[in-house]
């Protein structure tokens, strides 16, 4: 069951209090915002657009959220299903390894002046852009969500074993990838 | 010698370019840009003189020549100078009514051009415009008019 | 074996690798603007105007709105339909239903006539900013104001009146389609801009913005691969139909494309522009293929003599 405040805040956002839904959206709107950045390979326009329609999601279902599982369980999963639609239906979004696309991607907003960290960051970016929707999913969100298998298995609709698949093949590809770049 | 050199070289000045003689060109309503003191939604299109040795001293006017209901009918044209010296907005004076075409005459010094633009549902024909290194007359507009009554567009 | 509570590890990665990125102003303006385009439920202090068959609604304004002092508003006539309102304050929806047309004046700069199943919204309506939403539906704009006063907004483009007439249609998605009729718009939305003539339109789509202009009578040909260039990545071919059916005045299109295509398409584009029109004096090759901003603009400048 999701902790008590977050019962509290549904409830009111069930009522149509609009401040509840703005703290709602306040409280995750920078890790929903990141995962879809860096699923979309840096275009803070798909990650706009694919933040909005989770929250939208989430307010327009909310009535239909049965409290049965943890409220960040069905976020992660909107986040998914969001994701991946958007990926599905724009395949323009899915780009092969492009320098064009990786100089593109060299300077995400950061607050860190660490000239060493954005390269790593540009590194990872660029190494993550390189592998299908369907591995670089489970990755971004066991990376900025501390979840378990039982949690991403929820998330992402599938079993847990078929999470540590993915999961294995795509840090596997992820630390070749890692490897050329690094040369 | 020398002075039938300098009256040559005076005529070129005057007429324009080297081998160029001047012209008037249309064009988009947005070519000239922001007019003064013109309702922009009331635009026909633009002109300007080309190949003119001074721009500032280019003048154009115009009337718009239409047949309403069977009358035959003529309206002195509003031209509002452009941004850019030369260049001219034709203020959209004429009715929607009718069938309009729009006759212009410009002057640079004692160079003259023309040109008769017929006007249809969507704006200015250009394919259907002429161009004249003098002033159009008076049969040329009527011919051109009469194309586009009984051609329609 | 792994166990359901357990974390799986985070592979190759270390933690820091990835910056959380804050998520901009914006999107929460989005959401709003969709939240408040739907109908409220009951219990959140909202109002609604009862209306009769074949007439106008205005949708009132939630919460915060009802607080303030009294907005500015804008005069609102009936043009086909019952009347029930004769104004329209910041912050209300007005909304038409199959057979009912209105005109809103704005301001004293225009008017804008509400076509039938249309829903807008007064934004704003401030000596610096006159702003419509543009839910759903169809507008036709005639404004007469320095540029950049009046601005529509719809789900998937702003458009900026830089002193003209225009139509613009859209569904709630933001597909939709302006057509100028007189002076220029600029179609607007998150980074991409459009500038469309008198006589030209330009598609917007859900997700994607503005599309790149076209005059209303180009080649259907060019329209069709137009719009699977900008929309459906198109691409190579795409883009090679567009350029050859394109004809002098399509210019307009090909000026836009410059920017839009890969760099390694862009001299193409260049020169197929070229052979259409020759290249202004003044006007640098170079330049223009570096996407120099002044350089496009005097070029551009030039070009609308061939539209």
């Amino acid at each position: 069951m999701s902790d008590p405040e977050t019962i509290e805040i549904i409830e009111a956002c069930r009522r149509g209090d609009r401040e509840a839904f703005r703290a709602l959206y306040e409280a995750h709107k920078d890790k929903v915002y990141s995962i879809a950045l860096y699923f979309f390979h840096g275009d803070p326009a798909a990650a706009s657009d694919a933040t909005q329609q989770v929250f939208l999601k989430l307010i327009t279902n909310i009535k239909g959220f049965r409290g049965d599982s943890e409220f960040l369980t069905w976020l992660h999963r909107l986040v998914v299903n969001t994701c991946l639609d958007g990926s599905r239906k724009n395949k323009s979004r899915e780009r092969s390894e492009d320098p064009a696309d990786l100089a593109r991607l060299a300077d995400p907003a950061s607050q860190d002046d660490n000239m060493a960290r954005r390269q790593i960051a540009s590194r990872v970016q660029a190494a993550l852009s390189s592998l299908p929707p369907k591995l670089r999913m489970p990755i971004l969100l066991r990376y900025f969500e501390e979840l378990s298998y039982a949690e991403m298995a929820e998330a992402l609709q599938c079993s847990a074993g078929t999470v540590a698949s993915r999961l294995n093949q795509g840090h596997k590809l992820l630390a070749q990838k890692l490897e050329r770049l690094r040369r | 010698m020398e002075m039938v050199k300098r009256a040559f070289l005076l005529v070129t000045v005057v007429s324009g370019a080297w081998g160029a003689d001047f012209s008037l060109a249309i064009g988009n309503p947005v070519a000239v840009a922001r007019p003064n003191g013109v309702v922009k939604k009331d635009i026909g299109f633009a002109v300007r003189g080309e190949n003119c040795a001074d721009v500032a001293a280019i003048q154009v006017a115009g009337t718009a020549e239409g047949v309403v209901d069977g009358a035959r009918r003529s309206i002195p044209l509003r031209l509002i100078a452009g941004e850019t010296a030369g260049t001219f907005a034709i203020s959209h004076d004429w009715p929607q009514q009718g069938t309009w075409v729009v006759s212009l005459t410009g002057h640079c010094g004692n160079a003259t051009a023309s040109a008769v633009v017929p006007i249809g549902r969507s704006g200015f024909i250009r394919e259907s415009s002429k161009f004249f290194p003098r002033a159009a007359t008076a049969a040329e507009v009527e011919s051109a008019l009469k194309t586009l009554t009984g051609g329609g567009k | 074996m792994n166990q359901p509570q357990d974390k799986p590890p985070i592979g190759p990665m270390e933690p820091g690798d990835l910056p959380l990125v804050k998520a901009p102003d914006s999107i929460w303006i989005s959401i709003e603007t969709t939240l408040d385009a739907k109908p409220e439920p009951r219990g959140i202090g909202t109002f609604r105007w009862q209306w009769a068959a074949a007439s106008l609604a205005v949708i009132g304004a939630v919460s915060w709105y009802a607080m303030r002092p009294s907005p500015p508003s804008w005069a609102v006539s009936t043009l086909e339909g019952s009347p029930s309102v004769d104004k329209i304050k910041v912050g209300e929806w007005l909304q038409t239903d199959a057979s009912s047309r209105a005109r809103i004046t704005v301001g004293s700069i225009g008017t804008v006539d509400i076509e039938p199943n249309t829903r807008v919204r007064l934004v704003a309506a401030s000596p610096t900013e006159h702003r419509l939403t543009l839910a759903r539906g169809e507008i036709s704009a005639t404004v007469t104001a320095p540029p950049r006063l009046f601005l529509v907004d719809t789900p998937a483009s702003t458009a900026v009146d830089l002193g003209c007439a225009y139509k613009m249609k859209t569904d709630e998605s933001g597909d939709g389609v302006l057509r100028v009729t007189s002076g220029w718009v600029s179609l607007e939305w998150e980074g991409r801009e459009s500038l469309v003539p008198a006589g030209a339109d330009c598609r917007t789509r859900s997700r994607t913005g503005p599309g790149t202009p076209y005059f209303a009578d180009a080649p259907e040909a060019l329209q069709e691969a137009l719009a699977a260039f900008d929309f459906r990545g198109g691409g190579p071919d795409a883009l090679a139909t567009v350029l050859n059916q394109a004809r002098v005045r399509d210019t307009l299109t090909l000026w836009h494309l410059l920017s839009r295509v890969d760099p390694a398409d862009r001299v193409g584009v260049f020169n197929r522009m070229v052979d259409l029109v020759p290249l202004p004096s003044g006007v640098s090759r170079e330049k223009a293929l570096q996407l120099d901003s002044a350089t496009l603009k005097s070029w551009r400048e030039e070009l609308a003599w061939k539209w």
